[in-house]
């Protein structure tokens, strides 16, 4: 039994033309039995900025809750927004803290910068090794199949409804193949000026 | 004789009184005005702004009035760098209360706590007091709008309407007169800040540079803290400006009428 597999969930994040998009499957399990289909991974931390959380429930919860605990302060202190790049490095730092005793996620962050609207991506270890793609990041228990997934549906500037797409069926399909992984999913299509949220109903199993 | 028990905040003189809190509290009265008023539909903070020198760097835009969680705001009177010390507490405590709790801290809670870190100064260690006096506003789900006052002793009491720093009781004795508790509401409280900026600070003439003005009100679900544009409090300022030429000119035409 890995502690990674222990509740399930998956996460991707894809970078489009001037947008980016995440999207997240919404099982919580303990290990085979299905406990809720409500459970949701990627969570706001600033109107363009989102963060997924796959990997051990607990772990989503109280990451997710710190990592608003410094956004914060931050945001009070500095005031402005923070840029993607450096709340990335904010994740790598909190999960560093715990390096001999780490928390058991592995982050996903999306978002656009506060001011250029430029588009950003990346993903974390569990203990905070940051990796910055300008394709796709993927993580989770189906990360394999959605490894595949992706690298055959995605392409180069992507327009938000495209992006919406191919983000759609490259998570759909993946879990399909994962028996801790599904009960439908939630898409985030970031854009300058809006954030499109699509809940998607597929094989409720 | 009595000079022998100020040095030290750590004792009481003997006729029982703290001398080093009540230097920090005259430092204060020498400070830049603040006042506060609360309305049916929201609460507002009015800071006199005394930095108003032309070499400044304006890097900030706010001087006097801090954002502490997504409920409460503050305004400081007083020394500017222990102000800076104290609101960054006050933001590291709301956030500590949000991690553990999963909501907003209520506002009387966070006022609290501050003043028990500031008490501990008049007690123990032989450091200083803060020479700092703060007023608060927020909003939570117990009570509703709130307007509160911390001193450098570390006591707080919760207002309708109160001022702060230079002229604060002339200030306080107006806000007494013309504060009506019922039925105000911001925007009424807006002119009346106005107004008693203006009979209170020691300048001639009430300038946009010179007024911060912060709203907390409650849109929907959440609360909303705006720090009123240069425009906007230019606009108030013309607003009882033209009011008051108005009354005025209508008291010199009633003593015409009555001389005649």
């Amino acid at each position: 039994m890995s502690i990674m597999s222990y509740n399930g969930g998956d996460v991707i994040a894809m970078m489009g033309k001037n947008c980016v998009a995440i999207a997240c499957d919404r099982r919580f399990g303990i290990q085979a039995q299905t406990v809720s289909t409500d459970f949701d991974k990627i969570f706001e931390m600033g109107p363009k900025l989102f963060v997924g959380l796959p990997g051990l429930a607990t772990d989503t919860q109280t990451v997710a809750q710190r990592l608003k605990f410094r956004l914060n302060l931050y945001t009070l202190r500095e005031n402005r927004a923070m840029k993607p790049k450096t709340f990335m490095s904010v994740v790598s730092n909190l999960l560093y803290e715990k390096r001999f005793g780490p928390y058991f996620i592995e982050p996903v962050v999306a978002g656009l910068d506060p001011k250029t609207n430029e588009p950003f991506i990346c993903s974390l270890d569990l203990i905070g090794c940051p990796m910055v793609t300008d394709d796709f990041v993927v993580s989770g228990t189906a990360s394999e199949q959605m490894y595949g997934m992706c690298e055959s549906l995605w392409q180069p500037d992507l327009g938000p409804d495209d992006l919406f797409e191919t983000i759609s069926q490259a998570l759909m399909n993946a879990v399909d193949r994962d028996a801790v992984s599904g009960w439908s999913a939630k898409d985030y299509v970031i854009e300058a000026d809006k954030v499109t949220i699509k809940t998607l109903k597929a094989r409720m199993d | 004789m009595s000079r022998l028990y100020d040095s030290r905040t750590t004792i009481f003189s003997p006729e029982g009184r703290l001398y080093q809190v009540e230097y920090a509290m005259e430092a204060i009265g020498h400070a830049g005005t603040c006042l506060g008023i609360i309305a049916e539909d929201g609460v507002l903070l009015a800071a006199e702004r005394r930095n108003v020198h032309k070499l400044l760097d304006e890097g900030y835009f706010s001087d006097k009035i801090y954002k502490l969680h997504d409920n409460m705001a503050c305004s400081v009177a007083g020394i500017t760098s222990d102000a800076n010390v104290l609101t960054n507490e006050l933001r590291l405590i709301a956030q500590r209360y949000s991690l553990q709790y999963q909501e907003p801290i209520p506002c009387e809670q966070l006022v609290s706590w501050l003043c028990d870190i500031k008490q501990a100064y008049t007690q123990y260690g032989g450091l200083r007091p803060f020479g700092v006096s703060i007023l608060y506003m927020g909003w939570d789900k117990h009570y509703g709008f709130q307007l509160y006052q911390s001193d450098p002793s570390g006591n707080y009491g919760g207002w309708k309407a109160t001022c702060i720093g230079n002229n604060s009781s002339a200030a306080i004795s107006m806000l007494k007169q013309e504060y009506k508790s019922e039925g105000v509401k911001l925007a009424e409280a807006m002119k009346l800040a106005v107004k008693v900026l203006s009979k209170s600070l020691d300048i001639t003439k009430l300038t946009h540079e010179k007024v911060e003005l912060a709203t907390l009100t409650r849109d929907g679900n959440s609360c909303k803290i705006t720090i009123m544009t240069a425009t906007d409090v230019q606009k108030l300022i013309d607003e009882y400006e033209a009011d008051e030429a108005k009354a005025s000119a209508e008291k010199k035409e009633k003593e015409k009428a009555s001389k005649s």
